[in-house]
């Protein structure tokens, strides 16, 4: 990875971050529904493993965060006025926040249900085999999410089948309040890449260069078609589950904004000589100043009419 | 016009499709070097190959959710579940995924998915016997198919197969072996357009498959005793032909859904509130609804005779309104 790639890594997480505290804000004071699970703290790690991906690749994603938006470039005033239900919103208000879609960035959705996009994959790799060779999709996923039974399906599958899948598991040590050791057989969920016969790779989620180096890896090995791999990046929710969550089943909350990767991130590109501060501060500056355009913008939008409930449905 | 049974008509109709557009795929437990577990897409692999035609793992929520991937890739994947009773196994591919991955994306996407699901009655108990047609006309998002005829069952698949939305395509399995005659090439069924397969002005009955066979049978029977009864088969259930219902009701003023499903809030129920909102005044006899009383499908055929209606049944119950 280069110097420029880890700049961008730090700038588009600085606007994730940005983005998604106004956000709570604005749910918070009642603007906006409350309806982000926020990805601080993970963010770092989405983008990284984005970074290693070509603009012709494609995601698929959970409900932490929108940075994987951000690092392909998505409307920020759009996906507001996805949580608005105003005209912009890129699904035109059938999914919110947790369902943006830009099928020209690569972004292609998300399953309500959890791990409904590790089947969808699937057939995405079928396709990208046989029409557009070269491509590749990566899905992210939430340890939680990796005890769903179409985990299973999708992975010896595509593994099977060569496809040019990439699994990348966020896990952040819980689903909602359920820490990952209680509802989880293996000690690492790349521990069951064995059972698909396909490489497993734990990594830490909060060094973006070694995310970065470990999907670079899957993503060579997906184009070559020798099928998928399952990455494991251990991160921290930095947050609640959802915005209103105050955590009482946590132990380490209070130390948790410890193990914060952004701050390290920081310091990093400074200490070498990548950023100085006054860039730093020209680059949290920006993140505001974009924020708060896209706010405007959402605001001066029109909701969406009534009648586009009925629409979409069908071709 | 060659006759063809109705299973060498859905053969034809995937040979045909294929042919025509290199998109379409066709995968399922078996299909491909076995020809698929009916035998219904004998001969497919050796025509297209294994990257068009394919067997896959016993991983039903992959089998549908992949075709959902797919399609909206721009690949038309026809999927083969064994039994149709499998649409509830991959519930959420199938009524979440196909029904509504599009609508939820703000129609970013679009899902030209078939998937092919033998439906009725075949002595492998409840969960191999079903007709599940009323849980996808509950669902928004998905049209569904219910060919009674060799010629029907070919032009709906190809019409199936070159729309943009996802079809639920119930093949019925007693009557695979069942001959017609089938026009040549390019005849596609419409979707939404049902047909008066007899004409009568006794009582409308609305039935279709297997139960279309027996509503026939029951109407040859019936004429000999000067009763004539009008039968139409919608030939799709989404979209859903309303207009030819409450057309025949209006000359018939008495209707009989025969199905070979559960009763409450089955087909029937939709077609009997349909009547209730839109025909009733038409209506002189009570609407009646034949079907199976709200209990699995059992395994044994004299237990399966007592539950799935009869043409005899068929028969007394137009007897009774005609009386
Ligand atoms: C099939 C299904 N079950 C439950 C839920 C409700 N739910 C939403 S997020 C969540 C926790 C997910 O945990 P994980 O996959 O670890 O992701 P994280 O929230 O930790 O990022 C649950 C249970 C759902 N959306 N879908
Ligand atoms: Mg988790």
């Amino acid at each position: 990875m280069n110097q420029e790639q880890l700049v961008r890594i730090y700038k588009n997480s600085v606007l994730a971050r940005r983005f998604e505290a106004r956000i709570v804000e604005l749910a918070m004071a009642g603007e906006l529904p409350p309806s982000l699970h926020v990805g601080a703290g993970q963010e770092v790690a989405q983008i990284a493993a984005i970074e290693a991906l070509r603009p012709a690749d494609y995601i698929l994603y959970g409900h932490r965060g929108v940075a994987y938006m951000i690092a392909r470039g998505v409307s920020l005033a759009d996906m507001l006025a996805d949580m608005a239900g105003k005209e912009g919103a890129t699904s035109r208000g059938k999914g919110g926040v947790m369902h943006v879609v830009d099928v020209q960035k690569g972004i292609l959705g998300e399953s309500g249900t959890l791990g409904g996009s590790f089947v969808v994959s699937v057939g995405v790799g079928m396709a990208l085999k046989r029409k557009q060779p070269d491509t590749v999709v990566t899905y992210f996923f939430g340890d939680g999410t990796a005890n769903r039974g179409p985990f299973h399906e999708a992975l010896n599958w595509a593994a099977v089948q060569k496809l040019p899948c990439v699994y990348f598991c966020e896990n952040n040590g819980f689903a909602i309040s359920m820490p990952t050791s209680r509802s989880t057989a293996v000690e690492n969920i790349a521990d069951r890449a064995a059972g698909y016969n396909v490489p497993g790779v734990v990594v830490d989620g909060s060094d973006p260069v070694a995310v970065y180096e470990v999907m670079e890896q899957a993503v060579a090995r997906a184009r070559a078609g020798h099928g998928p791999t399952l990455i494991e990046a251990k991160v921290t929710r930095l947050q609640g589950h959802y915005v209103a969550d105050q955590q009482e089943y946590r132990t380490d909350r209070n130390v948790v904004a410890e193990k914060d990767p952004l701050p390290k991130l920081q310091h990093t590109l400074c200490d070498r000589g990548m950023l100085t501060q006054a860039e730093v501060d020209g680059i949290q500056a920006d993140a505001d100043r974009q924020v708060e355009a896209a706010v405007a913008a959402m605001r001066a939008a029109p909701l969406l009419a009534p009648e586009v409930a009925l629409q979409d449905v069908y071709a | 016009m060659p006759t063809l049974t109705y299973s060498q008509a859905i053969n034809d109709a995937l040979a045909e499709e294929m042919r025509r557009d290199e998109n379409v795929i066709l995968y399922g437990q078996d299909v491909a070097v076995w020809g698929g577990i009916f035998k219904v897409t004998a001969g497919l692999l050796e025509k297209f190959g294994p990257e068009r035609v394919f067997d896959t793992p016993i991983s039903e929520s992959v089998m549908v959710g992949a075709g959902v991937g797919a399609a909206s890739m721009g690949l038309r994947p026809v999927v083969e579940l064994q039994f149709a009773d499998f649409v509830i196994t991959a519930g959420d591919e199938i009524f979440f995924k196909a029904g509504m991955w599009r609508y939820m994306h703000g129609g970013a996407h679009t899902i030209p998915l078939v998937v092919r699901a033998p439906s009725g009655g075949s002595g492998f108990g409840p969960e191999h016997s079903a007709c599940p047609e009323a849980f996808i006309m509950h669902a928004p998002g998905l049209l569904c198919a219910v060919p009674s005829t060799p010629a029907d069952a070919k032009g709906l698949l190809k019409q199936a197969i070159r729309l943009d939305n996802p079809v639920i395509y119930f093949e019925h399995k007693l009557l695979y072996q069942m001959r017609g005659e089938v026009p040549d090439g390019e005849a596609l069924t419409p979707f939404g357009q049902a047909v008066v397969r007899r004409e009568g002005e006794a009582v409308t009955i609305v039935a279709w498959q297997d139960m279309l066979r027996r509503a026939l049978a029951a109407a040859e029977r019936l004429s000999q005793e000067g009763i004539e009864v009008e039968i139409i088969d919608p030939r799709t259930l989404n979209p859903f032909d309303r207009a030819t219902i409450i057309e025949s009701v209006k000359k018939t003023g008495a209707c009989i859904v025969v199905e070979e499903a559960y009763r409450t809030l089955g087909v029937g129920a939709e077609i009997g509130a349909l009547l209730l909102e839109e025909a009733l005044p038409y209506l002189d006899k009570p609407f009646k609804r034949l079907a199976i009383p709200d209990v699995p499908i059992p395994t044994s055929q004299h237990l399966v005779d007592a539950i799935v209606p009869s043409v005899d049944d068929i028969y007394r119950a137009v007897k009774e309104l005609a009386d």
